[in-house]
Formats: structure tokens, C-alpha cells, sequence
């Protein structure tokens, strides 16, 4: 079969195209350790939230060297706890359900995006850097007041951070 | 031009001959252009604008 050169030409840009594409992605998850939301998570029971050790008590808790744990719950029309703050340069791993209906769980302006579902944990790890003020948007419609669901991620610094957990734990 | 020519190489006439006066320079202009276009595009939408925000999912 005869092929005209230059569609030889364009045929291997194509591919150069995609090994391209692909390639990044590959970088994406080797270097920079981009991951997807996976459903690794036990279910719960979202008619007894209250019950659970983990969002019966909407928290951030240290769980490690520089690495905490926020279990959060979403409701019609909000999160728990609000504001969410955690400490500045730490690993922090998201735990959020829901407790009535399908929510979604977007840290505005970042990648940290999920979706939130009654019964079942979406669990999700960032990295976070410097102090910043994030707001947090419900972005599942989820009744009359989805408009006015939001919350507030505070990035804030270490010694701050314990303060405030200092004073609620007293509370 | 070029459905005259289609047509010649489907009756197998020409052959290998007629590519010597068949160069559609200005499709391979635009595929370049298209294939640049989506080249800049990519590198904007991942590394600019996807891996550049915050909070990168890692886990």
C-alpha cells in the first residue's frame, strides 16, 4: 500500500500526540503523586452519624508526624466542622460523608474535589502549604439551599492550630 | 483538484506517479497548526493550570 509522505508525517504526529498525553499522566502519578478519589472506605450508617466514633464528632485530629485527619460531615445546607482548620505544611486526609443527601465537597480554586454520599466515606489526601483561607462549596445540587452551602478550609499556622484545638478540646 | 485525484489513485491509474504533482501543502500547514495548537494546549491545561493549583490529590 502506497502512502502519500505526508500523511506519514501526520500520522506519526498523531502518535508522538498521544505517547505525549499519555506520558504526562504517567508524570503526573510518579512525580507529583496525583491520585484519584478511590472508594477504599467502609460504608457507614448516615441514619446514625451520631454514633459513629468518626463523624459523631466532626474534627481534625493529628494522626501522625505532620499528618491529620478531618472527618467531616455534609448536611442540608453545610459543612461540620466549620471552619475546617488545619495546620500549614501538612498532610491532610479528608474523610467526608454525608448525612442526609448526596453532596459534593469542593475546596475552591484547588483540586481537592469530591463527591459526597450518604452511607459511604469519600476519602481524599492533599498536601498543604502556607497560611490561606479557602472556601468550600457544595457543587451537587442538593435542595433549596444548595445555593447558600458553603464552608471555609483555613489553612492556618502551627502554634495557631494548637490554640485552637487547645480551647476546644476545653469546651 | 483533490477529487480528481482520489479518484485516479481508487482506479488504481496513477499509482505511485500521481503524489509527484499531489502535495496538499496547505492541509499539512494546518494539521501543523492544529497539532501545535493542541501541543500548547495540553502543556497549559496539565502542567499549568491542573498541576499548578493547590491541594494536589495524593492519596
Amino acid at each position: 500500500m502506497h502512502i502519500h509522505a505526508y500523511e506519514k508525517l501526520w500520522l506519526a504526529a498523531s502518535v508522538l500526540l498521544i505517547l505525549l498525553l499519555i506520558g504526562s499522566v504517567t508524570y503526573g502519578a510518579v512525580g507529583p503523586g496525583v491520585a484519584m478519589v478511590a472508594d477504599g472506605q467502609p460504608t457507614v450508617d448516615a441514619q446514625a452519624l451520631d454514633e459513629d466514633e468518626r463523624f459523631s464528632e466532626p474534627r481534625v485530629e493529628r494522626v501522625g508526624e505532620n499528618e491529620y485527619a478531618a472527618y467531616v460531615v455534609a448536611y442540608q445546607f453545610g459543612f461540620e466542622p466549620s471552619p475546617i482548620v488545619v495546620p500549614e505544611d501538612s498532610t491532610v486526609t479528608f474523610y467526608v460523608t454525608s448525612r442526609d443527601v448526596i453532596h459534593g465537597f469542593e475546596v475552591v480554586g484547588t483540586n481537592a474535589n469530591t463527591m459526597v454520599v450518604p452511607g459511604e466515606v469519600s476519602e481524599l489526601t492533599v498536601e498543604v502549604d502556607g497560611s490561606e483561607e479557602y472556601g468550600l462549596i457544595c457543587n451537587e445540587y442538593c435542595g433549596a439551599g444548595h445555593h447558600v452551602m458553603e464552608g471555609k478550609v483555613n489553612v492556618v499556622s502551627q502554634a495557631e492550630f494548637e490554640e485552637r484545638n487547645a480551647g476546644g478540646d476545653a469546651a | 483538484m483533490a477529487q480528481t485525484e482520489t479518484a485516479r489513485n481508487a482506479t488504481g491509474e496513477a499509482g505511485g506517479e500521481g503524489d509527484a504533482e499531489f502535495d496538499p501543502i496547505g492541509t499539512l500547514t494546518l494539521i501543523g497548526i492544529y497539532f501545535v495548537i493542541l501541543l500548547l494546549a495540553w502543556v497549559y491545561i496539565y502542567y499549568v493550570e491542573f498541576l499548578g493549583r493547590d491541594l494536589v490529590v495524593v492519596g
